[in-house]
């Protein structure tokens, strides 16, 4: 896909997102719109998958480590053909769908790795990286991270145990929002230098616009030529990013858009890209 | 197979020997090498020892990872920097999913964490795994049987958790004696009194305190309940039908560990009287046989308690 295309179906899969937030009555919209781009360039551009062989051994893998941001990476999923016909009502967190309140690998197709108790997603993506290379497969493991999810104490066992094991095929994507759950991350943890910290434990270091899908593909092929380290790219995103109530408002970590959000969205996402 | 002493051992030579055929099986150790006596494995198979340094959360992360790649890790460290720091680990990134990782836990009860006072011992463990689903739990009674536990954790296709001690055990099997997959090993009958279950390493001291009861004309059965909450108790099921009265013996808080697992059996399948020995409170420093018997433990407390029941 060029990248008007790309544009075009980020913000499609934006209102996928938002439609199964808004029929299945609960969810979290702005984590989910804030990596829209990023997970959009992951798979109409960059990652090598099989809709039709999940399991596929050679695929690359990604794991959503804030698991909570889920409905953007269902609605990749459904498009991408994992659930054979587009999904029109993915019962979003109800009881028996496969649709789980986070992601689930034993229940959805294509989740590589379960998650949404935040902070496990780059140590288990160091293994994952690691079993890649053990194998000698060229695999590549792609995770997201929020930045208040940075908070979590493993995170940072993990970021050490990719630099020791020089896992250059692990490539993170820092979902810098500037927001957690509870408000601001600079309130709660007094600062957000994510690419200093990440600089300081030896890792390969980007900064970016997380919605612009030219520096994000730029960014990845950088990221992959970096040899003998991982590899962070720190984006600079907006929470909500697409629709005009939605975006930078906190409010909306979790929350159902009401019937006329609903038709505003509509509007903003699919009236064509930006 | 090699000579070894004592559990750690037990599992570094079982490890050895699996990955001899098998370049899948990692050990991947939160500093943990020397504790698991695993140095001669991280020689002999460099590629397949993974270091995370002092992070046990990230250990068993990072074992799921590997899992997920189809690699067999095995996880090796203190029992309750498992089962406690990274008990959230142990649950949500590999039970659930049920992924292929294996934990061996040393320094349980008093016995295995003795002179290093309560921060490393551990008799919590099996209360911990056992409100976990899809976990497989093997407690193994000495250091032959945690090298054939090791090995057969590898056979099961899921997580396993073996319990492993610090070679204070001692050995009561010959080397040869294979993991029994049923639960139960009855190993002296002198009559059905009472059914005196064992768990781990206190087995020796279960024999012998049924030697004592001999004696004094109790007879006693002895079975070494060597898995917890099985997925099939149909043996243990019989053992406990044949039985008037029960008595369990562990290194293990008496609640979540092996009396509380026949407990259940016993009230579900065949109600009687059940003693569950064991600790209530934490333990001490001190030196492992002292320990073990200033909690209750000595064999001759073990037979008093079979005979006041």
């Amino acid at each position: 896909m060029n990248t008007t295309e790309l544009k075009q179906m980020a913000n499609h899969l934006r209102f996928v997102a938002v439609d199964m937030v808004y029929k299945g009555k609960d969810g979290h919209p702005g984590p989910a719109l804030s990596i829209a781009d990023i997970v959009t360039t992951l798979y109409f551009d960059e990652m090598r998958v099989d809709p039709k062989n999940p399991e596929w051994e050679d695929r690359d893998r990604f794991i959503l480590s804030k698991g909570h941001a889920c409905p953007i990476w269902y609605a990749a999923l459904s498009e991408k053909g994992f659930f054979g016909e587009k999904v029109e009502d993915f019962k979003l967190r109800a009881l028996g769908s496969k649709f789980q309140g986070h992601p689930t690998m034993q229940k959805t197709k294509g989740v590589d790795m379960t998650s949404g108790s935040l902070g496990n997603g780059i140590a288990i993506g160091a293994g994952m990286a690691l079993g890649g290379k053990h194998m000698k497969k060229d695999f590549n493991v792609f995770v997201i991270v929020g930045d208040g999810e940075l908070q979590e104490g493993i995170c940072w066992e993990g970021i050490n145990t990719a630099a020791a094991h020089k896992l250059d095929n692990l490539i993170v994507f820092a979902d810098r929002n500037g927001w957690q759950s509870g408000g601001s991350v600079e309130d709660t943890q007094g600062s957000n230098n994510i690419a200093e910290r990440f600089a300081a434990f030896q890792w390969d270091v980007q900064e970016i616009d997380g919605h612009d899908i030219d520096a994000i593909k730029t960014a990845i092929a950088n990221a992959k030529a970096a040899k003998g380290k991982p590899s962070v790219i720190v984006c600079d995103c907006v929470k909500g990013k697409g629709l005009s109530f939605m975006e930078n408002d906190n409010a909306w970590h979790k929350g159902v858009p009401t019937d006329e959000q609903y038709e505003i969205a509509k509007k903003e996402l699919l009236g064509g890209a930006q | 197979m090699a000579d070894f002493k004592g559990t750690r051992e037990a599992f570094a030579q079982a490890i050895i020997d699996l990955a001899q055929n098998n370049d899948k099986i990692m050990f991947v150790s939160p500093d943990s090498l020397k504790a698991m006596r695993a140095t001669k494995f991280a020689e002999l198979y460099p590629d397949q020892y993974v270091e995370v340094g002092i992070a046990e959360q990230a250990a068993v992360a990072t074992a799921a990872g590997l899992a997920a790649t189809g690699c067999t890790p095995f996880v090796g460290t203190y029992a309750g920097f498992m089962t406690m720091r990274a008990c959230e680990q142990m649950r949500t990134f590999v039970a659930y999913p049920e992924l292929n990782v294996k934990f061996v836990g040393i320094n349980s009860g008093l016995l295995g964490g003795e002179r290093e006072g309560v921060t490393h011992q551990f008799y919590e463990d099996l209360g911990i795994l056992s409100n976990i689903p899809n976990f497989t739990i093997f407690t193994p009674a000495d250091g032959p049987q945690t090298y054939h536990a090791v090995k057969a954790a590898a056979e099961v296709d899921g997580p396993v958790y073996v319990r492993a001690g610090s070679g204070r055990e001692a050995d009561v099997y010959e080397k040869d004696v294979p993991f029994s997959m049923d639960g139960i090993r009855i190993l002296k009958e002198y009559g059905d009194d009472v059914l005196l279950l064992s768990s781990g390493f206190v087995l020796d001291r279960v024999l012998k305190a049924a030697e004592l009861l001999k004696e004094q004309g109790v007879g006693v059965t002895v079975g070494d309940i060597n898995i917890i909450n099985p997925k099939d108790p149909s043996k243990v099921i019989e053992a406990i039908k044949k039985a008037k009265r029960i008595v369990t013996v562990e290194d293990h808080n008496v609640n979540g560990g092996m009396g509380a697992y026949i407990s259940r059996l016993v009230v579900e399948n065949d109600p009687k009287p059940v003693k569950r020995m064991g600790l209530t409170t934490f333990g001490e420093s001190g030196p492992a046989k002292e320990l073990a018997d200033h909690y209750g433990l000595s064999p001759e407390n073990i037979a008093k308690t079979v005979k006041e029941m």
